[in-house]
């Protein structure tokens, strides 16, 4: 006990939370270490039970230690009928004032000491008894008594300590008569020394308890009796062993700092968050602190702040050791006296390095994923800008030899999805007109590429080879399946597409054409509608020799012809009829009267983007008025 | 997704087939087709409610891969509106559907 060290650690606490705190109670620190002492106790049980007894009887803790001082300093320590004296002198308030006196048995002179040994068992940790002999006509001892017992104490059988009171030790416990246990009590009432006992054996005779069991046993002579405790060493193993397995799940340690006699107690696995032998011992505050990473002593002295306000405190910081970086959380709590002093400050600490590495990744993944979401807004840029050199869109209809056609490209309104629809207008050179549009599975670049090469492929096969829409569509699959990049990129799918192409021949009104798993045109005439009858056809890039076989349509001035991509009809959560009926409407409202600009209006009115998808449609009338084919 | 092989190798995909899950779907059915070889592929569409044409796409090359290893390729199970994009795409047949 230094009553000196107490106060100047708690001075440097002080000094340490930046908080002025008035000087600490010597007194209350001196009687719990001499009550520890003279008890036989812990020095934190000594202080916790005074502390307690003086909020019990709402008095200052110092007065009452004040008192405990007074009694222990009259007479020096001598042997049990001191330490009766001494307990019931300083101890006899509270037996006049707690309001619920424990165990209330006959009352007799003799007995009183017996209440305030079980009042002190009453504050104490752990599992001790009170034995009182029973001597024989001759004054021999033959039983014990239990006459008191600490709140912990709970047997092999579940006797608490209250079931025991009362009982003679050889009907409680059979085992224990003329065994060792027994022959030191006697030796212990014979000369008034304290003893210790085991490691030994007990063996139950309780069935449901464990068959045999390791105890240490301490005596001490208390008045006329026996104080006497129990450890039981299996429990201390399994308990040691769970925190043990504790701090090793948690990568944890635990340590206590006893502001009181200045002892620092540091977990094994404190030691292994510090990488320190325990042999090495823990280590200082200043020393600890030293190891804090300059950045974070900010932190650090904030926590220390909430401390001395009387906050629990929740700091996580990095330590540096050996040339590497750990992340520690500490959580910090105190005993404190009844004026809110800490006495004993313990520390929870866990090495989160881990859980902040996962943290710092998921952060970086997160940068990543934003990095991403800008390179596709930059490739979204990319392509919309290819969209409109590959693909130049008239605003105006646009005049092709007996034809007028207007085209609309709608974008996709999420610009990841963005893609390859397309379209192709162009006279053929023999007079006809050649128009289509296609539309590549995916988005992005790679689908706006293939839409690329499919458009120009077209306009090039259209010039130099074939104006006929079969033939072309079976170049342009056999383009698409031979294309290269799918290998060298085996995870990729390859690039499928589909599309309609139809010869327009003015001179004998008719449309010849062909689909590759294209929806067919559509064909408005006098407010009616129809899906024109589909040839075959399968997707571009499925089959190396897939045959486009052409279907000849009749389409005569006043007709309006509706080439489009799925786009337009197809929405995730709503069939193909739902999707189409509204296009078909504006078909028939447009074409049940004669009107001066039909294709302009109806690429106006079928003017909604889909959200998931890119639309494209090319609407076509022929020209030269509403008069019956073959007119001039 | 499911995968079960002996002799025949039986893809069973769920729910919404699309841009955002075809690059995996297509690289377990290739990988499967080239580890185990199967005599035939069949894709169960049962419990699909929606496919895109990329999801077609995976449909497409898996039907590619298993004629490029000489199994045979059936789709079963489409529902009508899938049924229907199939035939608009010329598909039935090499699916078996026809």
């Amino acid at each position: 006990m230094n009553p000196e060290g107490y106060r100047s650690r708690l001075a440097d606490l002080d000094a340490r939370i930046g908080k002025a705190q008035p000087p600490p109670d010597i007194v209350l620190g001196q009687a719990s270490g001499l009550l520890a002492g003279r008890a036989g106790c812990r020095l934190g049980e000594a202080h916790a039970y005074l502390v307690r007894l003086a909020a019990e009887q709402r008095r200052p803790a110092h007065e009452l230690a004040a008192e405990l001082l007074a009694a222990l300093e009259k007479e020096p320590p001598r042997g049990p009928p001191f330490v009766s004296a001494m307990l019931e002198a300083a101890l006899r308030p509270a037996q006049d004032q707690a309001a619920p006196a424990p165990a209330p048995r006959p009352s007799s002179s003799g007995e009183a000491w017996i209440q305030a040994v079980q009042q002190i068992l009453d504050g104490l940790a752990g599992r001790h008894v009170l034995l009182i002999p029973r001597y024989t006509a001759t004054g021999q001892v033959d039983d014990y008594t239990f006459a008191a017992a600490s709140p912990a104490v709970l047997d092999l059988s579940g006797r608490s300590g209250a079931q025991l009171i009362g009982h003679r030790m050889s009907e409680i416990y059979p085992a224990i008569v003329d065994g060792p246990i027994w022959d030191a009590w006697h030796q212990t009432l014979r000369d008034g020394l304290p003893r210790q006992i085991g490691p030994l054996p007990y063996l139950s005779p309780a069935e449901r308890a464990p068959a045999e069991i390791l105890l240490t046993v301490k005596v001490w002579p208390v008045g006329a009796g026996l104080l006497n405790s129990w450890i039981r060493h299996d429990e201390e193993t399994r308990l040691a062993e769970r925190i043990a397995q504790t701090e090793r799940l948690g990568n944890l340690g635990w340590g206590e700092w006893d502001l009181v006699t200045g002892q620092v107690l540091w977990s094994d696995g404190l030691y292994r968050v510090y990488e320190r032998a325990p042999s090495e011992g823990p280590l200082s505050r200043e020393e600890t602190e030293a190891l804090i990473v300059p950045d974070d002593l900010p932190v650090r002295a904030r926590a220390a702040e909430a401390f001395g306000r009387g906050e629990a405190v929740d700091v996580t910081y990095r330590i540096r050791l050996g040339g590497r970086i750990k992340h520690v959380r500490t959580v910090v709590d105190a005993v404190r006296d009844t004026e809110g002093r800490p006495v004993k400050v313990y520390g929870i600490v866990q090495d989160v390095t881990a859980g902040e590495i996962s943290r710092l990744r998921l952060t970086e993944a997160e940068r990543q994923l934003r990095a991403q979401q800008q390179s596709l807004a930059a490739e979204h840029r990319v392509v919309t800008r290819l969209q409109q050199i590959v693909l130049p869109m008239p605003q105006e209809p646009i005049d092709l030899p007996g034809l007028r056609v207007a085209v609309r490209y709608l974008p996709a309104e999420k610009a990841s999805r963005v893609g390859g629809d397309w379209y192709h207008a162009t006279p053929t050179g023999n007079g006809n007109v050649l128009l289509s549009v296609g539309d590549v599975a995916g988005h992005g670049m790679e689908a706006a590429a293939a839409m690329a090469q499919l458009r120009h492929g077209l306009a090039a096969l259209a010039v130099t080879t074939t104006d006929d829409p079969g033939r072309l569509l079976t170049a342009l699959n056999r383009l698409l399946f031979a294309d290269g990049h799918v290998a060298a990129q085996p995870n990729l799918l390859p690039v499928t597409a589909t599309a309609v192409v139809a010869r327009y021949e003015p001179g004998r009104n008719r449309l010849v054409w062909a689909r590759a798993g294209h929806p067919a045109p559509l064909l408005a005439r006098a407010g009616v509608t129809v899906e024109l009858e589909q040839p075959d056809g399968p997707l571009l890039g499925a089959f190396p020799a897939a045959e486009y076989p052409t279907t000849v349509t009749s389409l005569r001035p006043g007709d309006v012809l509706l080439l489009y991509t799925d786009g337009l009809v197809e929405q995730r959560h709503q069939s193909s009829e739902q999707g189409l009926a509204p296009v078909l409407a504006v078909l028939n409202r447009i074409t049940a009267e004669p009107a001066p600009h039909p294709v302009a209006d109806l690429v106006n009115q079928l003017d909604h983007a889909n959200p998931d998808d890119d639309t494209c449609i090319l609407a076509a009338r022929p020209l030269g008025g509403p008069s019956p084919a073959g007119g001039p | 997704m499911e995968m079960r092989t002996d002799e025949v190798l039986q893809v069973t995909l769920r729910g919404e087939i699309d841009f955002t899950n075809s690059t995996e779907i297509n690289k377990r059915i290739k990988e499967a087709v080239t580890e185990y070889r199967p005599a035939a592929v069949r894709v169960d569409l049962s419990a699909v409610t929606f496919i895109d044409s990329t999801g077609v796409g995976v449909l497409v090359n898996a039907m590619r891969m298993a004629n490029a290893a000489r199994s045979e390729f059936r789709v079963v199970g489409p529902n009508r509106r899938i049924s229907d994009q199939l035939r608009t795409m010329g598909l039935l047949a090499a699916f078996g559907l026809a």
